[in-house]
C-alpha cells in the first residue's frame, strides 16, 4: 500500500513539475494530508507571494492535533465568505473586473489560475458536442437574465429551464429558474406579502405576515457565514456554515400571539403590573412548549412548515442583521417593538428573552446531519440571544446557552422560523 | 437505592456499584508537594489543597457596615487576616474562600493578585444584591463560584442558570452548590445542569452522609465534594476539656465544661479526658480534622481560620496526616458520647440544625 502511495505521489509530482517537493516543505504539516490542495496551491500566485495555508485557514491548531478530523480548520471560507477573505488583501477587487464578490466563479480555491489561460477545462479542450451544449447553455442564461431584468418572469423561467436542459445540475441555472418561478407566482401559502420588495437571488418576498395571526416574518436569504467565536469555549472553533433561505420572525413571539394559538399565557410577567404584557415576549416556556406551539400553528396555518430556527440559522440572521444589544441587566422584558430593527429587519435578536433553537447542544463544528436537529430525546437544547437580566457580554451572536427541554424559566422565549416554500 | 440503606450495606454495595459503573474514581487522585496534600476536585481538572482557607472572619474584629455588606473588619483585624492568608499560602494552601458580606473581596483580590496562577478563588452568591460582575472585575475570573441554597424553589434554578452562563462566558471555572439540606443536595445532583462541586457539612459527629443517598450518587457522578463545618463551626473545640485557654468557637464561647454541664457528665468527660491524654501532642480538633482529611471521597476540607495558632494546628494535623490511630478513634468516640449526652446545647445556637439534619 505504501509503495502504491509513493508511486502515486511520484507520478503526481512528475506530472505537475513539483519533483523537488518545495511546496510540500513550505506547506509544512498541512501537506501530510492535503496533498492535492498543496499541489494546487503550489502552482498559484499565492505561493509565489508566500501566502500560506494559515493566511486563509488560521493556525488551525486543534485541527492539526486531531487526527480523526473531528475538529475542523479554524476557517474554511467558501462563497461569499471566501470573497470577503480575498478582499482583505485584494482591497481594490479583481485586477481585471474590479469585482469584489464571487471570486470563486473564476478562480479556484487553491490553484487560483488565470481564468483566461488555456487549461484542461478550457473551451478548446472540450469535445465538440460538449462545446455546443455549453454555448447553448450560455445563450439561454443570457436570455434568461435579460428577460428577468424586464420582469418577464415566466419567459425568464423558461429560458433558465432550457439552460438546465443543456447543463443538467447547474446550480446557478436551477436557482435562477426557481427565483423566476417564485416571481411569476409570488404568493406563499399561509403568508400575506407585506411589501412588494423581493430578494433578487431567491425571488422571495422580503417581508411577509402570517395569515390569520399577523405575525410578521422577514426573509433570511441564506448563504455561507463564519459561525462561532474564539471568545467563548463552547463557540469554538470558528467554522464556515451554509444555511438555506428561511423566514424568521421579525419579533419574538408575544404573549398575545401565544395566547391566540395556545389558548393560555404561561408568562411570569403579566397582569396589572405589566400594561404592555400583550406586546411583551412570551416566557416561562420550555423547548417542548415551544414545539407544541409550532405544531399548533402548523395545524392552523395552510402550508405549515413553521418551526424553531436551528442555531446556525439564528446566528446567521443575527450576524447578517448586525444585531447589537440595546439593553441589559433589566428587571423584566419589554415590548417586542420597543427597540429599532437591525439591518435585516429583526428586533431584539440580542436581549429581551432567550430564544429556543431547535438544535441539541453539541460541540462545534455545526453539522445539521449529525443528529443535533433530531426532535427526539431529552438532550439539552440551545438558547440564543441573551435575556433582559443578563450582562452585556452575554448578548453576543456567538454565545450559546443550553437548557433542558422541559425547563421553564421566566427569561426563555422563542422566535418563529419557517422553511421557504418550494417554488410552484 | 433504599433510604433505609445501612452504612455497612452502602460500603459493600455502593462502592462496588461505583467501581462497576466506571463513572469516576471514588478517591480523588492525590499527591503531595512540600507539606501539603492536593486532590483533584471532581472533574474540574483543578487540584485543591486538602486544607482550604475558609471565609469566616474573627467576630471580634468585625465592625457593622452598610448594606449590602453585613460587616467589615477593623484595620488591625484585616491586617491579621491578611497575614494569616499569606501564611496559609506559604504552607501550600491554594483554595481561598471569600465572603463579600464581610467586605473581603477587595482585600482578597489584592492578596491573590500576584499569585493568581497558583491560588484558586472561591466565592458564593450569598447575597442577591452583590454584583458578581464586580467579582470578575476584581479577580479577573473566579475559579469556584457556588450557589448557597437552603431550600428548593424556582429562584434556585434562576440563580443557577446565571452561574452557568457566567461559566459558559469563561468568567467562572467551576460552579457548585452549598447546602445544609441533604434532600436538596440529592435533588441538585439530578436537577442542576453542569454541577461541578458541592459544599456540605461534614465532621466526625455529623457524618450521616456516609450512608445517605447523596454521597454515593455524588461520587458516582464525579462531583467534587468539599467538606465544610469540619469542626462544627468551632464547637468541637468546646468538647475538648483541655482546650487552649482563650480558644473560642466561631460565634460565642460555650461553657460546656463549666459548672452547669460538667457534673452531669462525669463519666463521659473522664473517658474523653483519658482518651485525649493518650495523644498528648494532639488536640481533639486536630483529630477531628484528620478524620475529615482521611475521607478519600472529599477533595478538600474548608474551615474558618481566624486565629493564627489554629492555622498552625490545622497544618500540623495535615502534615501528620495518615489513617486515624486507635487512640484518636477512641477520643473521637468519647467526644461523640459527650456530644450526644449534652444534646444540641454543645453547639452554638446558630448551628443546632447540624444536630437535627446531620447527626450520625
Amino acid at each position: 500500500m505504501a509503495l502504491l502511495m509513493a508511486a502515486f505521489l511520484a507520478i503526481v509530482f512528475s506530472l505537475t513539475g513539483f519533483a523537488q517537493q518545495e511546496p510540500f516543505q513550505e506547506a509544512g504539516v498541512c501537506a501530510r494530508c492535503h496533498v492535492i490542495s498543496v499541489i494546487e496551491w503550489g502552482m498559484s500566485g499565492h505561493r509565489r507571494a508566500s501566502t500560506g495555508c494559515t493566511a486563509c485557514h488560521g493556525s488551525s491548531a486543534g485541527h492539526i492535533r486531531d487526527e480523526r478530523n473531528n475538529v475542523k480548520p479554524d476557517r474554511a471560507p467558501k462563497g461569499a465568505a471566501a470573497s470577503e477573505l480575498c478582499a482583505d488583501c485584494h482591497q481594490t477587487g479583481c485586477p481585471k473586473t474590479a469585482e469584489k464578490a464571487g471570486c470563486q466563479t473564476c478562480h479556484h480555491y487553491h490553484a487560483l489560475v488565470d481564468p483566461e489561460r488555456p487549461a484542461t477545462t478550457s473551451a478548446a479542450a472540450r469535445p465538440t458536442g460538449s462545446e455546443a451544449r455549453w454555448q447553448a447553455f450560455a445563450k439561454f442564461m443570457e436570455e434568461g437574465e435579460k428577460l428577468a431584468q424586464m420582469g418577464q418572469w415566466a419567459q425568464a423561467r423558461t429560458a433558465f429551464q432550457n439552460a438546465l436542459r443543456e447543463e443538467p445540475g447547474d446550480r446557478r441555472a436551477a436557482l435562477r429558474m426557481e427565483a423566476c418561478a417564485r416571481r411569476s407566482k409570488p404568493d406563499l401559502p399561509g403568508f400575506e406579502i407585506v411589501e412588494k420588495e423581493f430578494d433578487p437571488g431567491t425571488g422571495l418576498a422580503r417581508r411577509v405576515r402570517l395569515a390569520g395571526f399577523h405575525i410578521p416574518m422577514v426573509l433570511a436569504a441564506g448563504g455561507e457565514f463564519e459561525m462561532g467565536s474564539d471568545r467563548y469555549e463552547a463557540a469554538r472553533p470558528v467554522h464556515t456554515v451554509s444555511v438555506r433561505p428561511f423566514y424568521l420572525g421579525e419579533y419574538e413571539i408575544t404573549q398575545a400571539e401565544w395566547l391566540a394559538v395556545m389558548g393560555a399565557n404561561p408568562s411570569a410577567h403579566q397582569g396589572d403590573a405589566y400594561p404592555d404584557a400583550a406586546r411583551m415576549p412570551v416566557e416561562e416556556v420550555s423547548w417542548e412548549d415551544a414545539q407544541a406551539f409550532v405544531r399548533a400553528l402548523n395545524e392552523k396555518v395552510p402550508g405549515g412548515g413553521f418551526r424553531l430556527p436551528t442555531e446556525a440559522e439564528w446566528e446567521f440572521a443575527a450576524r447578517k442583521g448586525g444585531a447589537e444589544p440595546v439593553t441589559s441587566a433589566a428587571q423584566s422584558p419589554h415590548a417586542v417593538d420597543r427597540n429599532r430593527a437591525d439591518g435585516l429587519g429583526l428586533h431584539d435578536m440580542l436581549g429581551n428573552v432567550w430564544e429556543w433553537c431547535s438544535s441539541v447542544s453539541r460541540r462545534y463544528p455545526f453539522d445539521p446531519a449529525d443528529g443535533r436537529e433530531s426532535a427526539d430525546g431529552s438532550s439539552l437544547r440551545i438558547l440564543r440571544g441573551g435575556g433582559y437580566a443578563d450582562p452585556v457580554d452575554l448578548l453576543d451572536p456567538a454565545f450559546r446557552h443550553a437548557e433542558r427541554p422541559t425547563r421553564r424559566l421566566p427569561y426563555n422565549g422563542l422566535r418563529l422560523a419557517r422553511d421557504v416554500p418550494a417554488a410552484r | 437505592m433504599s433510604e433505609l440503606m445501612t452504612r455497612r450495606f452502602f460500603l459493600a454495595a455502593g462502592s462496588s456499584a461505583i467501581s462497576l459503573s466506571g463513572a469516576s474514581d471514588p478517591n480523588p487522585s492525590e499527591y503531595q508537594r512540600g507539606g501539603m496534600i492536593y486532590r483533584r476536585l471532581g472533574q474540574t481538572g483543578m487540584d485543591v489543597s486538602l486544607l482550604a482557607f475558609g471565609s469566616h472572619t474573627d467576630p471580634a474584629d468585625r465592625i457593622r457596615a452598610a448594606p449590602p455588606r453585613k460587616n467589615v473588619l477593623s484595620a488591625d483585624g484585616q491586617a491579621r487576616r491578611d497575614r494569616m492568608i499569606t501564611r496559609a499560602f506559604d504552607m501550600g494552601v491554594n483554595l481561598l474562600d471569600v465572603y463579600e458580606e464581610e467586605g473581603q473581596w477587595e482585600p482578597a483580590a489584592r492578596i491573590v493578585k500576584d499569585r493568581r496562577n497558583r491560588v484558586l478563588v472561591s466565592l458564593a452568591t450569598e447575597n442577591p444584591y452583590l454584583d458578581p460582575e464586580q467579582a470578575f472585575r476584581l479577580f479577573g475570573h473566579v475559579d469556584l463560584y457556588r450557589l448557597q441554597a437552603q431550600q428548593s424553589n424556582p429562584a434556585v434554578l434562576e440563580s443557577w442558570d446565571r452561574l452557568r452562563k457566567a461559566k459558559e462566558a469563561g468568567k467562572i471555572r467551576a460552579i457548585g452548590l452549598a447546602s445544609h439540606d441533604e434532600r436538596l443536595l440529592t435533588t441538585a445532583l439530578d436537577e442542576l445542569e453542569g454541577l461541578d462541586y458541592i459544599f456540605f457539612p461534614y465532621n466526625f459527629i455529623h457524618a450521616r452522609g456516609d450512608y445517605s443517598r447523596f454521597l454515593p450518587l455524588a461520587i458516582t457522578k464525579g462531583i467534587g465534594l468539599i467538606a465544610m463545618k469540619p469542626l462544627a463551626s468551632g464547637s468541637i473545640m468546646q468538647l475538648d476539656p483541655r482546650a487552649r485557654p482563650g480558644a473560642k468557637p466561631e460565634f460565642e464561647r460555650l461553657q460546656l465544661f463549666g459548672s452547669r454541664v460538667r457534673p452531669v457528665l462525669p463519666a463521659a468527660v473522664a473517658e474523653l479526658t483519658k482518651s485525649l491524654d493518650r495523644m498528648p501532642d494532639e488536640t481533639l480538633c486536630m483529630a477531628a480534622l484528620r478524620f475529615a482529611f482521611g475521607q478519600r471521597f472529599l477533595s478538600t476540607v474548608i474551615t474558618g481560620i481566624f486565629q493564627e495558632d489554629l492555622l498552625e494546628d490545622d497544618y500540623r494535623a495535615l502534615t501528620t496526616y495518615r489513617q486515624t490511630r486507635p487512640e484518636e478513634r477512641a477520643a473521637l468516640d468519647a467526644a461523640r458520647t459527650v456530644a450526644r449526652l449534652c444534646g444540641p446545647e454543645w453547639l452554638s445556637p446558630h448551628y443546632r440544625w447540624l444536630e437535627e439534619q446531620w447527626r450520625s
